[in-house]
């Protein structure tokens, strides 16, 4: 029921509601966030859910091509592989692999991040310029060579690669949200805040967290997009999950020997960290305009 | 001014470096299996050569000393020697590093040549159809795994139309003298009758991984360009310059685009070591002989000299990269050398 109005009067909503009235403006946002709430659902439901084991072999249907096609079964919708398994089943459990580990790794880098950037950004003069520096150096270490290099030392596995994408994304989000807390504390307002007597701890929770919350969770975004690719990408050169594991980038790479015989298995699992990444930067893109537009008005 | 910002700069070059050697020198120690075949990278030791390699080694003394033995021994050139042949790691990393060199800097060039223009024209056309369609494209062909992508270039150019070769720098039929280690100038500077023929042969080779390598600079210099020129067009200098009545064009290349470039300048730097893991990723795929590969191959191999050798090299290229466009974008932004 609409409100009746009879005096002119402003109607203030909270932060949260401006940002998502903004965001729901933007369809192609929208759709990104629907298909990004599929992915988190499977996720966490992908065992429930999946029709048969992802490691039974079944020798008697090995290389079933997709349901689409003349010899295809409808209990096998996407077929199976040279071993027989179930590719749906292998390819729903792989979210949690692909999507799940990639989620956690910006979960755990956001958090280092948060308190090295609060220490970077609280602190001045000689402890901010080391801090830099050695920020610098993580920054020109490759990714990739990072993992080969933490693999090496640790031995092959996915959750040794996981410190390698988190030490990867981690020099970005010190460097924004140093950036974002120094731009906060210029303000009148934590001006104002110290005149009070706010101690830095005080300033930091009250003052400057709330205002760059929104900064923290456009660039998780964009990380996230980051580690999607880094954890398929490798499992695909083998330094991360291992073969009978059904992450996606596995998955391709365990596809390879039969590009020839059954493209659909190295088509399907590239679609759906397609579809993954894409979902994420569809967010992402939609969160920093919206973002921007609420800053606006 | 611009020296103390020189100054500064090189004292930050240095911390860096010596930061690099530091980590690169406590591997030998981190890695798996003893720390003097590591240091050495001889996979047998006589134990007559032993005490003679501890010695040279400096292992009986200070880890300070042997810190700047392996210093030393780095800036002589002695790198220590490949577990897998046996060969010095400095040669081999010479023999493969301009591989990477070249397809990294034929994909950068092809993602300036398409990124900026295409940036640009999506920002001055940002509400006509094609602006619209350049930005959709580019969020979709930054969200593609690089290594799915390639293998759909692969399964469509190679195994259904035959038309590209999937693997290789040069077919090997031809038999190219190494010069400079880069196939396309090597092939220019000897003297093969058949020149004309080899540069089409490494131009088909070349084009599948430089296409796939280019993809993901290309997206980004188009959606910086895009993003940085569409923030300078709503300063009010652009307004003011209208208003003295320049034309559009004249306002988009003296005052637009020279502002709008200086983000993307350093945008490069930024980006480089994303597009050398990119390389390393594409080089496996296609099999061109560069680091990338090789350092995959040592990986697989447990070959920890290599590593070694591979993290020094590729680290000190990002930084030389890195540096370079800091001072870029110095040297055309005078604003930025306050900082």
């Amino acid at each position: 029921m609409k409100k009746f109005r009879l005096y002119f009067e402003e109607h203030n909503r909270g932060p949260l509601t401006q940002l998502w009235q903004q965001f729901q403006r933007q369809h192609v946002a929208v759709f990104g966030l629907v298909i990004f709430v599929f992915f988190l659902l499977l996720t966490i439901f992908a065992p429930l859910l999946s029709p048969h084991s992802p490691y039974l072999q079944n020798s008697d249907l090995l290389l079933l091509p997709p349901s689409w096609s003349e010899q295809g079964l409808v209990q096998y919708p996407f077929g199976t592989d040279d071993l027989g398994r179930d590719l749906m089943s292998r390819l729903m459990k792989g979210a949690t692999y692909t999507f799940g580990i990639a989620l956690i790794t910006v979960i755990g880098s956001l958090l280092m991040g948060l308190a090295l950037g609060a220490m970077a950004g609280m602190s001045k003069g000689l402890k901010s310029s080391i801090f830099n520096h050695v920020l610098d150096l993580a920054l020109t270490i490759p990714s990739l060579l990072l993992a080969i290099i933490i693999v090496a030392v640790l031995g092959p596995g996915l959750w040794n690669t996981t410190w390698a994408i988190m030490l990867a994304l981690l020099p970005q989000f010190v460097h924004g949200i140093r950036n974002a807390i120094q731009d906060t504390l210029k303000q009148d307002y934590v001006a104002a805040y110290r005149l009070d007597g706010a101690s830095n701890w005080q300033v930091l929770r009250y003052a400057v967290l709330p205002n760059i919350w929104e900064h923290i969770t456009v660039m998780a975004t964009m990380a996230l997009s980051t580690a999607i690719l880094d954890v398929a990408a490798l499992g695909f050169l083998g330094l991360g999950a291992q073969a009978p594991t059904s992450e996606w980038g596995v998955m391709i790479a365990d596809a390879l020997d039969l590009i020839y015989l059954a493209p659909w298995a190295i088509a399907l699992p590239g679609l759906l960290v397609f579809a993954a990444v894409l979902s994420v930067n569809l967010v992402g893109d939609g969160l920093r305009t919206a973002m921007t537009k609420r800053r606006e008005n | 001014m611009m020296l103390h910002y020189f100054l500064r700069r090189t004292f930050l070059i240095a911390f860096v470096f010596v930061a690099l050697t530091v980590l690169a020198f406590s591997l030998s120690y981190l890695f798996p299996g003893e720390v003097l075949n590591n240091v050495s990278g001889l996979t047998s030791i006589d134990p007559e050569q032993q005490q003679a390699l501890i010695q040279y080694y400096a292992l009986d003394q200070s880890v300070i000393m042997q810190y700047l033995g392996y210093v030393h021994r780095i800036l002589a050139g002695e790198w220590g020697l490949s577990f897998s042949s046996q060969q010095p790691v400095l040669a081999e990393i010479i023999a493969v590093f301009p591989a990477t060199l070249e397809l990294a800097s034929y994909a950068l060039i092809l993602s300036f040549v398409l990124g900026i223009p295409l940036g640009l024209f999506a920002a001055v056309k940002a509400d006509s159809f094609f602006g619209k369609l350049i930005s959709g494209i580019t969020l979709v062909a930054y969200s593609i795994p690089i290594f799915w992508w390639a293998l759909l270039l692969i399964m469509l150019f190679s195994l259904t139309l035959g038309l590209l070769p999937t693997a290789g720098r040069i077919n090997v039929l031809f038999d190219i003298p190494t010069t400079t280690g880069f196939m396309l100038p090597d092939i220019w500077l000897s003297d093969i009758p058949y020149k004309s023929e080899a540069t089409q042969d490494a131009l088909r080779h070349l084009l599948l991984p430089a296409i796939v390598l280019a993809t993901y600079p290309t997206t980004v210099m188009i959606r910086f360009t895009r993003d940085s020129m569409l923030a300078v067009l709503e300063q009010s200098y652009i307004k003011t310059a209208r208003a003295k009545g320049l034309s559009r064009a004249q306002v988009l290349y003296h005052h637009g685009l020279r502002n709008a470039l200086l983000p993307v300048i350093r945008q490069i730097g930024l980006q480089f070591s994303t597009l050398i893991t990119l390389a390393m990723i594409t080089e496996v795929i296609f099999s061109w002989p560069g680091i990338g590969q090789w350092l995959l191959d040592s990986i697989y191999q447990r070959n920890y000299p290599a590593i070694q050798g591979g993290l020094l090299v590729v680290s000190c290229l990002v930084i030389v990269v890195n540096m370079l466009t800091e001072i870029l974008h110095t040297l055309f932004n005078p604003l930025a050398r306050k900082a």
